[in-house]
């Protein structure tokens, strides 16, 4: 429902669209120093192997170059991943092609249909535990390409979906072009989807595309389309009710960047022990479409 | 408060009240007594006037007009100068001889020279030393209209904005906060209708055209027990009735908006009607500058107000008043390139019927059915979706006021009146290519809300004047409706079903009210407060500004309703034969039950679930003092007002239980008025406003999340935006007064020295951490430089 979330931007752009003159000026502020928080991004998928980031969150607002945001990662860290039977401990991996740059990834334990996974983090002397579910995966119905009207080349994916009865099911959907993307991105703006507006009905909804660092500044009119002769490969995903708190509420928060128009939003962690982010679990199917 | 300590506190008031009542009544037994009474109105128009001064020369005893320019004065037989004065006007003296009741309607004539003499206060010359009223602050519109005007459009809620204690939330809110008041706890009244949303374009403008508007009046402290439902304040607002004596047009053009009214007699000094009608038309000048082949060609703003009222004389007893208003904000927006069309309307709908009888000369009656809508819809088509969304209030309501006049040292007023709300908080459908999703059935919720009460004003000595009230309040929210039940983890796991007019539950207080006086001497008075007030309705809002989306909602068996206390202490002087006045008051206020939306809760979240499943509850304290200062008279005018306070809430939900500053507490709040007459063409006035800035949560820390920057929110509250301040001046030029017609110039310039003051700040990242290379700069967003504006106002 990403235009209902816009209703309130949109309320305040009548002001500065219709009043001829408003104004925008950088600004300093004075800001208390934060303290140090732990960040853990974590990540089930059915049939794979779990992956985990640990970092540190940003010291301050300004500008960070790349030894910066290579001090941001915890390298350092235990991970284990449980799934009540046995554990996994997760290794530390390098990926300096996409974030995260650096991670632990699991060996032993794979991600299975309606199994919940424990998590346990330990690092900068603290432990920071976390439990998710992968739900029973459900299938896309059909999906196709289609050019938006009035743009020559570039379009949206479409996709017919029927949602399963009863309600309480969360989806999570993520894109990438084959040749164009590093890695799968949530679709943009808003990536989580709730049955309470679909609940045991076939309808058909758009899909646009990810971007793996929405940057506001930069005005790009492709912004979240497909282009005609990409080979565009769609992960859909069933998410629990936790994770999909989490990450509706971390988009909010990413998007918004203190909107005034909108509810500040403190992001809904699932992380215990004081720590930031969320761990999740990921009941995922693929597919493939090509945009013609 | 306990139980007990209020009921103890009613008991007292209610002893307190009828004991002084009757031994005023049964201790003076004398010479026999004669009331006289009758109406007090504008010779030229035929308006009535609202708080004129009645009295007999001889003894000094007097009386007001009320809302309705009506007044009862009791005095021993003899003989009298009987004296009407109305700020403004000629006074009015006749010798009397008193030996029977007599009805005596006083037609008053405008003084012509010193017309623009006329203070802000138009009332009695000491009435703020002498009266029990607390923080009570009542307009002239005449003066308002020399004042600097945004856009050239007068606006009388910002005006009122300018007194101390009523503060502005800031340019592009839409609201005005009271003694640290959240915007719902005003009771605004148009002819007795309620108004629930009284701005216009995010409070850039107000919904009152100050052309039709004849009376205001806020009070914000010792609120009287004919007033009630809201915690911080009563505006009351009264229209104009119509000129019965001849037909006048009046208007305006300004910059932005343009202004018609109309009145006349339908019977000569029987009967008159006004219509008033206002529109602003940026859109039609912009319209032809937009290309047809431009992005955003189709997207528009405009509002307008129509205004209308009829009345009749029936009699010299009864009088009968028809009176409405209708007003609309439209906003159409196309985005080719986004493939996005939208439009939203939002307004306000009043009516009244009302019916004024005089039983006596000592007992009026105002009897009144009143309507009042407010609507919100917005629309929104982007590629295959297709959107509707809708929210609003409806009410019914029949009210019956009685003033008694027993004798001179009392003013008795008691009356009943009942509402029935309908709410639509938050609805909405939408489709997609054609297929409607399901997101649940309309929602409205009912409720029966009524109220009576009995409030005296009275001298208990020469020295102490009381007014003491009561007031009983009831709520009752029926069916039909659904009660979804949530598990902890937020999950509705079962329904409740109430049917059609089913009670789910029931409110009933009894709230005192108590305003002392006591005199000092003839210059100077002490003056002490203590009201109790129940409010059932809520407006929840999300953000951090005040919007046409935020949605009204009533008390349930869930959102208990808001209850407040106020204790007011002031000090009242007047100097140089009342030529200046000045006050002193401190307050404390008490707000239980008052709402929020949870962390991280939109109204959205209400479908197929209760709105009121995403508030939380918590309690709200202010305390703070006023310093006024107002020259009325001579050729300089004006006044200075100076605020200090302190608003505090405290939610368990919110902020980890701890307290925090509420949004719209201000520290300081400095407001300096001043109007200087040259002559009887050129009027210059200067306004300049000084307001801590709103207090703000703000990201204190960043982290990143699949690439992206997450902002983590510091404590609710701690930061505060930078002070606002502004200085706007005016020049009005009267023409030479024609026989037939009259008109004049108001230039305004708005913000002179073009300071930037922050209507939201953000944070904007920008670079790509995939380039390793990312930058978060905070950004501060201003409406208005400096704006200049002029107005043509003509009369004939």
């Amino acid at each position: 429902m990403k235009i209902k979330n816009k209703i309130s931007g949109i309320l305040a752009m009548t002001a500065l669209v219709v009043l001829i003159s408003s104004c925008e000026k950088d600004i300093k502020i004075d800001i208390p120093k934060t303290t140090d928080k732990v960040v853990i991004e974590g990540s089930i998928d059915l049939n794979n192997y779990s992956i985990v980031s640990v970092t540190h969150n940003l010291p301050y607002f300004g500008t960070f170059d790349s030894s910066m945001i290579v001090n941001l990662f915890i390298q350092n860290a235990v991970v284990i991943v449980s799934d009540g039977a046995s554990f996994d401990t997760l290794k530390k991996t390098y990926n300096l092609n996409s974030y995260p740059y650096i991670f632990y990834k699991g060996t032993k334990i794979k991600g299975e249909s309606g199994k919940t996974y424990s998590l346990t983090v330990n690092a900068e002397g603290k432990t920071f535990t976390a439990l998710t579910t992968i739900p029973p995966n459900v299938a896309i119905d059909s999906l196709w390409f289609k050019l938006e009207p009035n743009q020559d080349s570039l379009g949206y994916v479409w996709a017919k979906f029927t949602d399963t009865t009863p309600t309480g099911n969360y989806y999570r959907v993520f894109t990438k072009r084959q040749t164009k993307d590093k890695a799968f991105a949530p679709m943009l703006f808003s990536s989580v989807y709730s049955d309470v507006f679909f609940n045991g009905e076939t309808f058909t909804f758009t899909i646009e595309r990810g971007e793996t660092f929405y940057d506001p500044s930069v005005n790009d009119p492709t912004l979240g389309y497909f282009k005609l002769g990409d080979t565009i490969l769609i992960k859909a995903c069933t998410i629990d009710r936790i994770s999909y708190n989490f990450w509706r509420s971390a988009e909010a928060n990413m998007y918004s960047g203190g909107d005034p128009f909108m509810n500040p939003a403190q992001v809904a962690t699932n992380i215990e022990g004081g720590g930031l982010g969320g761990w999740s679990g990921y009941g995922s199917e693929y597919y493939t479409v090509i945009a013609k | 408060m306990t139980n007990l300590s209020i009921y103890t506190m009613l008991r007292r008031t209610l002893i307190l009240i009828s004991s002084f009542f009757f031994f005023t009544i049964c201790l003076r037994a004398q010479l026999p007594k004669y009331t006289i009474s009758g109406y007090v109105k504008d010779a030229a128009s035929g308006e009535i006037l609202i708080g004129a001064n009645v009295y007999v020369k001889e003894t000094m005893n007097g009386a007001q007009t009320n809302q309705y320019g009506y007044y009862s004065l009791t005095v021993e037989k003899g003989t009298y100068t009987f004296v009407v004065s109305y700020m403004g006007f000629n006074e009015h003296a006749d010798t009397i001889v008193l030996n029977q009741n007599k009805k005596i309607n006083v037609a008053m004539t405008e003084k012509v020279i010193t017309k623009r003499e006329v203070v802000i206060n138009g009332v009695k010359e000491n009435n703020n030393t002498t009266s029990t009223d607390m923080g009570k602050v009542a307009m002239d519109i005449e003066k308002i209209k020399t004042l600097p005007a945004f856009m050239g459009e007068v606006d009388v809620m910002k005006t009122i904005q300018l007194t101390p204690g009523v503060q502005n939330a800031g340019e592009g809110n839409s609201s005005f906060y009271v003694r640290g008041g959240g915007p719902d706890q005003n009771l605004i009244l148009l002819d007795d209708a309620i108004v629930y949303n009284a701005s216009h374009l995010f409070g850039f403008f107000s919904v009152f055209n100050s052309d039709a508007v004849k009376n205001i009046e806020l009070t914000k402290a010792g609120m009287p027990a004919n007033y009630g439902g809201r915690l911080a304040s009563v505006l009351d607002i009264s229209m104009k009735e119509g000129n019965n004596q001849k037909m006048q047009v009046d208007g305006g053009v300004g910059v932005i908006s343009s202004r018609l009214t109309v009145q006349g007699p339908i019977k000569k000094d029987t009967s008159s009607f006004i219509i008033s009608a206002r529109r602003t038309y940026i859109d039609l000048f912009i319209k032809p500058f937009v290309k047809k082949s431009s992005n955003f060609y189709g997207t528009s703003y405009y509002f307008y107000d129509l205004n209308g009222k009829v009345n009749y004389r029936l009699s010299d007893k009864d009088h009968v008043f028809l009176s409405g208003y209708f007003g609309r904000d439209i906003f159409s927006m196309n985005s080719r390139d986004l493939d996005f069309k939208n439009s939203i309307s939002w307004g306000n709908a009043t009516g009244s019927f009302r019916w004024n009888h005089v039983f006596g000369p000592k007992l009026f009656l105002n009897t009144s059915l009143n309507y009042s809508n407010y609507k919100f819809d917005f629309d929104a088509q982007q590629s295959e979706y297709d959107i509707h969304l809708f929210s609003g209030i409806t009410d019914y309501t029949a009210k019956s006021d009685f003033t008694l006049f027993p004798n001179q040292k009392h003013l008795i007023k008691f009356g009943a009146t009942y509402t029935y709300h309908t709410f639509m908080p938050n609805n909405a459908s939408a489709k997609t290519s054609g297929v409607s999703l399901d997101l649940g059935s309309v929602v409205k919720l009912y409720s029966h809300d009524a109220a009576a009460y009995i409030n005296d004003d009275f001298d208990l000595s020469k020295k102490i004047k009381i007014s003491g009230g009561l007031r009983y309040t009831f709520f009752e929210p029926v069916g039909p409706f659904d009660r979804y039940i949530e598990n902890a983890t937020g999950q509705i796991i079962d329904t409740i079903h109430y049917s059609k007019l089913q009670k789910i539950t029931m409110y009933n207080h009894v709230e005192p009210r108590l305003s002392v006086r006591y005199e000092l001497n003839k210059l100077s008075s002490l003056k002490a407060s203590y009201t109790q007030n129940y409010q059932y309705v809520h407006l929840a809002s999300v953000t951090a500004v005040s919007l046409p989306t935020d949605i009204w909602f009533p008390s349930t068996e869930i959102v208990k309703p808001q209850f407040g206390t106020q204790y007011a202490l002031g000090y009242f002087r007047n100097f140089r034969s009342n030529m200046f006045e000045s006050s002193v008051e401190v307050y404390y206020k008490d707000m239980e039950n008052q709402i929020e939306f949870k962390e991280g809760k939109n109204p959205e979240d209400n479908i197929k679930n209760n709105t009121d499943n995403n508030f939380t509850f918590g309690k709200g304290w202010s305390y703070g003092s006023e310093f006024y200062l107002n020259k009325r008279t001579g050729k300089w005018t004006g006044w200075v007002g100076y605020t200090l306070s302190y608003t505090k809430e405290k939610f368990p939900e919110i902020n980890m239980g701890k307290w925090f500053w509420a949004k719209y507490d201000r520290r300081h709040d400095v407001s300096v008025v001043v109007s200087y007459e040259l002559n009887e063409k050129w009027t210059f006035s200067a306004i300049w406003v000084y307001a801590t800035g709103n207090a703000m949560t703000l990201e204190i820390g960043q982290y990143v999340l699949e690439g992206n920057i997450v902002g983590d929110y510091g404590p609710k509250n701690t930061f505060r935006m930078p002070a606002y301040h502004r200085m706007d001046l005016s020049a009005t030029y009267t023409g030479k007064k024609h026989k037939k017609y009259s008109s004049s110039w108001n230039f305004s310039l708005y913000n002179v020295y073009s300071r930037a003051n922050p209507y939201y700040i953000y944070f904007e990242t920008t670079g790509n951490i995939t380039d390793y290379n990312i930058t978060t700069q905070a950004k501060q967003v201003s409406l208005f430089p400096i704006l200049p504006s002029a107005t043509w106002n003509f009369k004939f």
